[in-house]
């Protein structure tokens, strides 16, 4: 049996990102700035999605973060998308809840990440 | 090559955007589908599009279905670029008419290649229509002068006739033949004769006005449908196409070559409700009479009844 990677998935997967934008670190800058403004407005309109209990926005919501973090590569972000979009399925308040949590902490560093990957890029 | 992305996610929509831009396509990037339809169903609109499926007021299946319906002039090549993966999804975005189906996010390289998969089909489409074109032209057109060839020139003159009828107007015919063309022929050659009946039909179209009809019915012969001219003007007309002839000699391998022609000329103002050969027979007369006469001249067909008797055979058409 194969012993597990013990290598945690990072934040942003780096070289995904700049591969994506032909290493153009202007564009990456474009769109980081982007983000700084859209994702903000779609995370409030989901948490407001969610205490209404508006599944079909919450799904609207989930799905649209979901494209803008792929495209950034922010896989472990994604995948957090991809579960509260699925639980958007489920009428269980408490399940959306703890998935929008889940959503909530691995965004929370991702600017950072973004921000050190545009750095590391150079000008 | 232009190209319209349409995807309501800004961030998505601009790398895609500049993606697109590196590979010289111009781009058209919208957020809406009912926006994306608008442009693709246009004309002259984009003929490559890639579209995000979750989109404001149409989905990108919808923009699929919408483009295929309305456009089918030309070919659009549309590709789904979705974060929908499953193999349902697949199915249901390609029954909607997209052509091609990619998975977000996408990889340059193989975006790339699809679209250029997409641009060898419309070429191949482009080259298909173009050959189409070429038939038809073809079938209707004469291919040593580039008029109507017979067939098509009768069937305009019946639609005319018809249409004159209809709307009581007035549409007149004219028959020239080329005087002497036999000689031209036998003295300096069937090349030359080409190139004179090539000249001569130049100058009658340019002769007349850009909506009536110049044909070659026969040999030398050609018939002209002129609409809405009643038969003074017809005369003036007949008159100008002879005059473009005769005034300058044409150019030939043989050198200069005087050329004219007769014509005869019938207006259907004076003749009223006749078949289409009665009215070929006597405007064939005319010209017989203007050959008589010493060629180089035009000459108007007279009825033998007054235009509001009509031929029993017609008289139950014309109700």
């Amino acid at each position: 049996m194969q012993p597990k990677d013990p290598t945690p998935e990072p934040i942003v997967n780096e070289a995904e990102l700049l591969a994506r934008v032909d290493n153009d670190t202007g564009l990456l800058r474009e769109l980081i700035a982007i983000f700084k403004i859209e994702f903000p407005r779609h995370l409030s309109e989901l948490r407001e999605a969610i205490g209404q209990g508006n599944l079909k926005s919450v799904r609207k919501s989930c799905h649209t973060m979901r494209g803008m973090l792929l495209s950034l590569g922010a896989t472990r972000a994604t995948a957090a998308a991809a579960q509260l979009e699925q639980s958007g399925d489920s009428s269980d308040g408490a399940e959306l809840k703890s998935a929008l949590a889940r959503f909530e902490s691995e965004v929370m560093n991702l600017l950072p990440a973004l921000e050190a990957c545009v750095a590391k890029a150079g000008p | 090559m232009r190209i319209l992305i349409a995807d309501d996610d800004v961030l998505s929509l601009r790398l895609l955007e500049r993606t697109l831009e590196r590979c010289g396509y111009e781009v058209t990037a919208v957020q809406n589908g009912r926006v994306a339809a608008e442009h693709l169903c246009r004309h002259d609109g984009p003929r490559l599009a890639l579209l995000d499926w979750v989109m404001p007021e149409l989905d990108g299946p919808a923009v699929c279905r919408q483009v295929r319906q309305k456009r089918q002039q030309v070919y659009v090549h549309m590709v789904l670029l979705t974060s929908k993966e499953s193999k349902q999804d697949v199915i249901e975005g390609l029954e909607s008419g997209a052509d091609d189906y990619l998975i977000k996010p996408f990889d340059s390289a193989e975006l790339k290649a699809r679209l250029r998969t997409g641009l060898r089909i419309l070429q191949l489409e482009d080259r298909l229509v173009e050959a189409r074109e070429d038939m038809r032209f073809k079938a209707t057109h004469d291919p040593l002068t580039g008029l109507f060839n017979r067939g098509i020139i009768m069937d305009l003159l019946s639609r005319e006739l018809s249409r004159t009828h209809r709307e009581n107007g007035c549409t007149t015919i004219l028959l020239g033949d080329v005087d002497h063309f036999k000689d031209v022929n036998d003295t300096l050659g069937h090349i030359a004769g080409d190139e004179v009946l090539r000249e001569v039909a130049r100058r009658m179209v340019a002769s007349v006005r850009s909506y009536d009809y110049v044909g070659r019915y026969g040999g030398e012969e050609f018939l002209v449908v002129l609409n809405n001219c009643d038969a003074s003007a017809s005369l003036l007309r007949a008159e100008q196409i002879r005059r473009a002839i005769a005034s300058v000699p044409v150019q030939t391998i043989r050198g200069p070559n005087s050329v004219t022609m007769s014509l005869g000329v019938i207006s259907s103002r004076d003749w009223g409700l006749r078949p289409v050969e009665e009215l070929l027979q006597e405007v064939d007369v005319a010209l017989y009479k203007a050959k008589a006469a010493g060629r180089n001249c035009v000459k108007l067909a007279s009825p033998h009844v007054p235009p509001n008797v009509l031929p029993q055979s017609l008289e139950g058409q014309s109700k």
